[in-house]
């Protein structure tokens, strides 16, 4: 039963890959087909076409202006990822080297921040700093810190405690066990860390950005919601999508499998 | 034992602390930049205590539940399309599960602010939509999981593939389910409300964002504290002792 079961695989996956990637591709179209009907009854503040989103997306990709906002953007998430991993990651540590104060780190502020709400951040700093650059990079830092210190912590408890023996037993240097075994032992952790983070800080950047920011993409969705441009609102989201997905699909992705399956063993 | 209550003691001290601190700079700044807690504790009673303000936290929490009951519905219905039907697997897992999981919040919100009347629908649509992803992941993943040889045995048992998933593969799916619900219920109170922001005339998001253009900091403070608090007492009473009950299955 097994034997048959292992010889049938290979042939019956191939086949049903072909139909998978078909069924995808005709559903792709069949999307495309419904969003042009839908747009010929609807007026075109409401649903621009594919055609008029596509033309607004060359557009987009052509123009320095768009790009720049594209930039900003980035620039925002890359920052806020960059602080808030290294706050985060601070706030994991404390309580493994300073126990004391791990009911204070795990019990109150990991939850308080956790609780937090994105919007609250963004509104209360732009109460604080003002339209700017830097109200954008607080907002989502505050976000993000959260998910690295949950992350982190996570990664700190589950060092193998029989390797740090070791380690001990060769050096009595705490920096030294640091560099050498615990920032490795935690390199998984990291990588899935920085990889949630990104998800994450792309769905509260666009918000930070329409409401505080002076650039960015959101700033440039804001812009187009008053003009009723809603093509421009489209592209700026399909060019989120895209940049997103290829992002975590061929960047993150294979960086982090190469990375677990280096440190798995 | 003793450092355990030391610990405890640093905990609540930098709860004290952190509120000495703020009562001394609140005096130094002007109130609409930072009010005093006790203004702002005072406001958080008032919150939970008149019948205008009490409407908006259960306007807010009655979205937040229907919401995530329908992203758990919509999101697992697609879980369960992939799973059953396998040439389906492609649309769900290479079309639709990358563009919700990477559609910007906002993208949403401004989308059901252009398509939708201001009130309860544009609202639940965003909370939605913003939902779907997390349960849909997580689902699929606990679909993924499914022990084969336990799904054989319950062949054997019976061909009605009702009973089947009745009995088998939904009790299987409960810690998944579980999850899926957790995560959806941080994500509903923290990033979710932005649906309130654009879309609607009641409700936590709509009054934080009045409060904060009219420089109402007391209430803009008070409605986040209002939000901390409901997203830790659910998260206490009912989603921590859901966890315990099906845990020890």
């Amino acid at each position: 039963m097994s034997e048959t079961g292992v010889a049938l695989a290979p042939s019956l996956r191939q086949r049903g890959l072909g139909t998978r990637r078909f069924a995808a591709h005709l559903f792709t179209l069949l999307f495309l087909a419904a969003w042009q009907t839908a747009s010929l009854i609807a007026p075109s503040y409401l649903l621009p076409g594919p055609v008029p989103t596509a033309q607004r997306l060359w557009v987009f990709i052509t123009s320095a202006r768009d790009l720049g906002h594209l930039g900003a953007s980035l620039y925002h998430v890359a920052a806020a990822i960059a602080i808030s991993f290294v706050i985060g990651s601070l706030l994991a540590l404390i309580p493994y080297y300073v126990p004391v104060l791990r009911f204070a780190i795990e019990r109150r502020i990991g939850p308080f921040l956790n609780a937090f709400s994105a919007i609250g951040w963004t509104l209360v700093s732009i109460m604080w700093f003002g339209v700017s650059p830097l109200t954008v990079i607080f907002a989502i830092s505050a976000v993000l810190v959260p998910f690295a210190l949950v992350n982190m912590a996570a990664g700190l408890a589950n060092l193998d405690l029989e390797i740090m023996e070791m380690a001990g037993s060769f050096t009595r240097r705490k920096w030294r066990m640091f560099v050498r075994v615990i920032v490795p032992s935690l390199y998984p952790f990291i990588f899935a860390t920085l990889r949630i983070m990104f998800g994450v800080a792309w769905k509260v950047t666009l918000t930070a950005e329409l409401f505080g920011g002076n650039n960015g993409l959101g700033y440039m969705i804001n812009l187009a919601r008053q003009e009723f441009d809603t093509a421009t609102i489209f592209a700026a989201i399909i060019i989120i999508i895209a940049f997103v997905h290829s992002m975590d699909r061929y960047v993150l992705g294979p960086l982090q499998a190469n990375v677990s399956r280096h440190y798995a063993g | 034992m003793p450092s355990k209550l030391s610990g405890r003691l640093l905990g609540e001290g930098l709860v004290v602390a952190v509120l000495i601190a703020w009562l001394v700079l609140g005096r130094g700044l002007p109130e609409f930049i930072l009010p005093g807690p006790v203004a702002v504790a005072r406001r958080l009673f008032e919150l939970f205590a008149t019948p205008e303000f009490l409407w908006h936290v259960v306007t807010s929490a009655w979205r937040v539940l229907v919401s995530i009951t329908a992203a758990l519905l919509i999101g697992g219905g697609l879980a369960f399309l992939a799973y059953g039907v396998p040439w389906l697997d492609g649309v769900v897992d290479e079309r639709i599960k990358p563009v919700l999981n990477s559609f910007p919040s906002i993208g949403w919100a401004i989308l059901a602010a252009i398509w939708f009347d201001p009130g309860h629908f544009g609202v639940i649509f965003v909370e939605v939509a913003i939902l779907i992803p997390f349960c849909l992941i997580n689902i699929a993943e606990g679909l993924r999981n499914i022990d084969r040889e336990l799904m054989e045995m319950g062949r054997s048992f019976t061909r009605h593939r009702a009973r089947i998933l009745w009995r088998l593969t939904l009790p299987l799916l409960v810690p998944y389910g579980l999850s899926a619900t957790r995560i959806a219920y941080g994500i509903a109170w923290k990033i979710a409300l932005v649906a309130e922001l654009l879309g609607a005339p009641s409700g936590l998001g709509y009054l934080m964002l009045r409060a904060q253009t009219a420089a109402d900091s007391t209430t803009f403070l008070a409605t986040c504290f209002a939000i901390v608090l409901l997203f830790v007492a659910g998260e206490r009473l009912v989603i921590v002792p859901l966890e315990r009950r099906f845990a020890q299955r």
